[in-house]
């Protein structure tokens, strides 16, 4: 069984000891007074600096700073031309923002730098190896250079694609371009173009005693858990170096937030990490709810973790099944599949969804609970762990599966972060950090509940941690169902989309107020503010900016499996095909997570 | 050996004889013309190609498991490679970047072979109406079923494999390769929405979304009674 820990902290919430230090100040001390503080609505501090200084800032943060930042969470670029509200921030065509964490301070920090349209910026690779694939990230999407880059090509869109997708002149609906015609011309330049050339990735053909076979995986292989491509080199069956190519689940989630409005840009969210349902609704709504004061009722944050919760279990369940059978196991993921279909008949109960059930509201949630649904909530956690100990014993113990996956694929705490890893697959290395307990949101500082880790951080390890998470999701689950408090389900601000039913059709003024924040939906004050939740996959946070529209100006989604899979290649050296396999299904990502 | 010649004579006796031999005849025999058999034994033994490209794969992969259990249907052997396999399921969105290589592994199926278009996005390109999503999987590939849905249930899955199987099984197809068009067309063309929405129309009382009602975490399905 995996260690839990035991202790639980102080929620100490976005607002711990170590936010006194002045972040600002330090550097403008180090870097020079051109460092200009900017105001964020989520309180993480934001700290303008000249493109000059960048790569000595952040290595600066993260290295030499009092607040050690190991963790680079996210980076990526907004595009300002078109932007109104930008009142005490430097002049800046193109902004590229850097969200950096300390785990061990418990702290943040937002670094951003103004450019001029096709200037460049310095990579930050060599600092944070995670940082590679964002790097392509914003070239591919806003045509950004980043100086000393690697290998800055295209990661998202097709090789031969023109434009920068996320620059505000670039179309967004298939419809506004060309119609789409598969030609024998069209498709053999696209495939062509994906052609892999080892060359281009600075592979030799041949070693002194071998030449190396190069096998491309996917992007249809039955094991790579939907369209994900992963090139190898290959020593006989050992594979020398792995290239993971990745974009062919592109959804643009991104520049589908800049048309949709606050309230229909929900459903969307869902369909982010699609195993994970209504918790992608979750950093949404409360950083919408963030940025527009909106205090939610108690009743409503419950119902919000308890399904939330269960879809942690769906999605952990799914991952169980799939893990098992990837490293040659029939049956257990008929028997989980079975068990995802018990759950399901609860989330339909109450959602009358499955998968994307979109039940969250800026606010609330869309209804009450059904009668009788404690009884069958309570039926599902009795009934659980005794099936989880029988998989245990079936999956688990299974020798065939423990010598497939103990030792593969190992990792530490510090390689983790350094590759951006969070969530189950950072506490698979010993490292206890779950923003449940941590940095605690929607009520989760109310419930009792551990944090389940393990050491190895191995492929075994990440199956472990998140088989006890089970566990845990369900002790929260049945705490809900217990414990669920009376009252409103929806917060009676005036920004709630859709408004109270009680407060709708009483006059005109009511009516008005209804058909408005549901046709062009609910206006937002300026501002930029970022939410970030224990996913079912690992930390999942929406960054928005608000340039008082009834639309997000541009919205950040960060996700957990985007950085995971370009671990891949460190992770898998030297190990064969059939282990990198399970390297692969241990991971716990899905395409869309990914690519977005 | 001994010989005989007789007159036959279409009379009460034979007439008994006739009915036995029909009866024990119709019990043994099955006749039929070779293309019918041929396309009944097709439509019975779909073969899947193990291809998925966004959440209503997860959706289709539900339907191969336990509670729906596909092979009641004749079409749970999921292939890995195109080549032994006849049906697609496109089961998610159709990706630009992905739409190429999709196909490539069309062209790569054995003949013949049916493109079931699964989910909104495959559909129609679905909510997603944005630049790296094909508006549909039609916009190259024949599709002969379509089954609505944001994904659909995995029992929309089934139906609408079964309607291919109809749809199969009714076709007349040439027995032998021909080359190019083998002239087939697929009797299938009505709306399923059509069909149903006069008898849809006559729902007069729908179920209340305030109670679990009928539930269907049912004590048998736990396979234990709550104490």
């Amino acid at each position: 069984m995996p260690a839990v820990a035991q202790q639980t902290r102080a929620g100490g919430g976005e607002s711990a000891a170590h936010r006194d230090t002045h972040i600002a100040e330090d550097l403008a001390t180090h870097f020079g007074p051109e460092c200009i503080t900017q105001e964020c609505v989520d309180g993480i501090r934001t700290v303008w600096v000249p493109k000059k200084h960048v790569r000595q800032v952040i290595r600066y943060l993260k290295n030499d700073a009092p607040a050690r930042f190991e963790l680079m969470f996210d980076l990526s670029a907004i595009d300002e031309r078109a932007r109104q509200n930008r009142d005490g921030q430097p002049a800046s065509e193109f902004t590229v923002f850097y969200h950096l964490m300390s785990l061990s301070s418990d702290d943040d920090v937002r670094i951003k730098v103004a450019l001029a349209d096709g200037e460049s910026v310095d990579s930050i690779e060599s600092i944070y190896p995670v940082a590679n694939w964002y790097e392509r990230e914003a070239f591919d999407m806003f045509g950004i250079g980043f100086d000393g880059h690697p290998n800055l090509c295209r990661i998202l869109t097709p090789p031969l694609w023109e434009g920068h997708p996320l620059r505000k002149e670039h179309p967004a609906r298939a419809t506004e371009m060309d119609p789409f015609k598969m030609t024998p011309a069209f498709q053999k330049a696209q495939q062509d173009a994906l052609r892999f050339v080892p060359e281009d990735w600075g592979m030799s053909l041949s070693a002194k005693h071998t030449d190396f076979m190069f096998l491309n995986l996917g992007p249809n292989h039955p094991s790579v858990h939907g369209v994900f491509r992963i090139a190898l080199q290959l020593d006989g069956e050992v594979i020398v170096e792995a290239v993971p190519d990745i974009g062919y689940h592109h959804r643009a989630q991104e520049k589908m937030a800049e048309r949709q409005s606050w309230h229909t840009y929900i459903p969307y969210t869902d369909r982010v990490d699609y195993l994970g349902g209504v918790m992608n609704n979750l950093p949404y709504v409360m950083n919408v709810e963030k940025m527009a004061g909106i205090e939610v009722p108690e009743r409503a944050q419950v119902i919000r973790v308890m399904l939330a919760e269960f879809f942690r279990v769906s999605s952990h369940l799914v991952f169980y099944g799939t893990f098992a059978q990837d490293v040659g196991q029939m049956s257990p993921v008929l028997y989980m599949f079975a068990d995802r279909e018990r759950l399901f008949s609860i989330v339909e109960a109450i959602t009358g969804g499955r998968m994307h059930p979109s039940w969250y509201r800026i606010g609330g949630v869309t209804q009450d609970l059904p009668d009788g649904w404690d009884k069958m909530v309570l039926d599902f956690c009795d009934y659980m762990p005794a099936r989880l100990d029988h998989y245990e014993k079936m999956a688990m113990r299974n020798k065939i599966l423990q010598r497939r996956t103990k030792g593969i694929g190992a990792y530490n705490t510090a390689e983790g972060l350094d590759w951006g890893i969070t969530g189950p697959s950072l506490r698979a290395t010993g490292h206890d950090w779950d923003l449940r307990k941590n940095r605690p949101y929607s009520m989760y500082d109310q419930f009792e509940f551990d944090i389940p880790t393990a050491e190895a951080g191995d492929c075994y390890a990440r199956c472990e941690v998140r088989v006890e998470e089970i566990r845990q999701s369900l002790r929260i689950i049945r705490q809900c169902a217990e414990n669920m408090p009376p009252g409103p389900i929806k917060s009676d601000h005036r920004l709630t989309t859709p408004p109270r039913k009680e407060r709708t059709m009483q006059d005109i003024e009511t009516l008005i107020h209804h058909f408005l924040n549901v046709s062009w939906g609910p206006v937002i004050r300026p501002g930029e503010s970022s939410t970030t939740i224990e996913a079912t996959k690992g930390w999942n946070s929406y960054f928005s900016v608000s340039d008082g529209g009834t639309m997000a100006y541009r919205t950040r989604v960060r996700t957990p499996s985007f950085p995971a899979l370009q671990q891949i290649p460190l992770i898998s050296r030297g190990f064969m095909v059939a282990d990198l396999i399970a390297i692969i299904a241990s991971i716990d990502f899905v395409m869309a997570d990914v690519d977005r | 050996m001994q010989w005989r010649l007789i007159k036959t004579e279409p009379g009460a006796s034979m007439r008994e004889v006739d009915d036995i031999y029909n009866e024990e005849a119709g019990k043994s025999f099955l006749t039929a013309k070779l293309e019918d058999l041929v396309a009944w034994g097709r439509a019975n033994s779909i073969w899947p190609f193990n291809f998925g490209l966004s959440c209503c794969y997860v959706e289709m992969a539900t339907a191969l498991t336990s509670r729906h259990d596909l092979s009641r249907f004749g079409a749970e052997v999921i292939r890995a490679t195109p080549r032994q396999a006849d049906l697609i399921v496109i089961s998610g969105t159709v990706f630009r970047k992905m739409a190429p290589v999709l196909q490539h592994l069309y062209e790569q199926l054995l003949e013949p072979r049916w493109v079931i278009s699964m989910g909104a996005c495959a559909n129609s390109g679905g909510m997603f109406d944005v630049y790296s999503v094909v508006q549909g999987a039609d916009k190259f590939l024949p599709v002969d079923v379509y089954v609505p849905g944001c994904p659909p249930r995995p029992e929309a899955f089934m139906q609408g494999l079964t309607l291919l199987q109809e749809a199969v099984k009714n076709t007349p197809r040439p027995l032998s390769w021909v080359l190019g068009d083998d002239g087939s067309v697929s009797k299938y063309s009505v709306s399923q929405r059509d069909m149903h929405t006069p008898e849809r129309m006559r729902a007069t009382a729908l179920a209340e979304p305030t109670t679990v009602g009928d539930a269907p975490l049912s004590d048998s399905l736990l396979g234990k009674k709550r104490t």
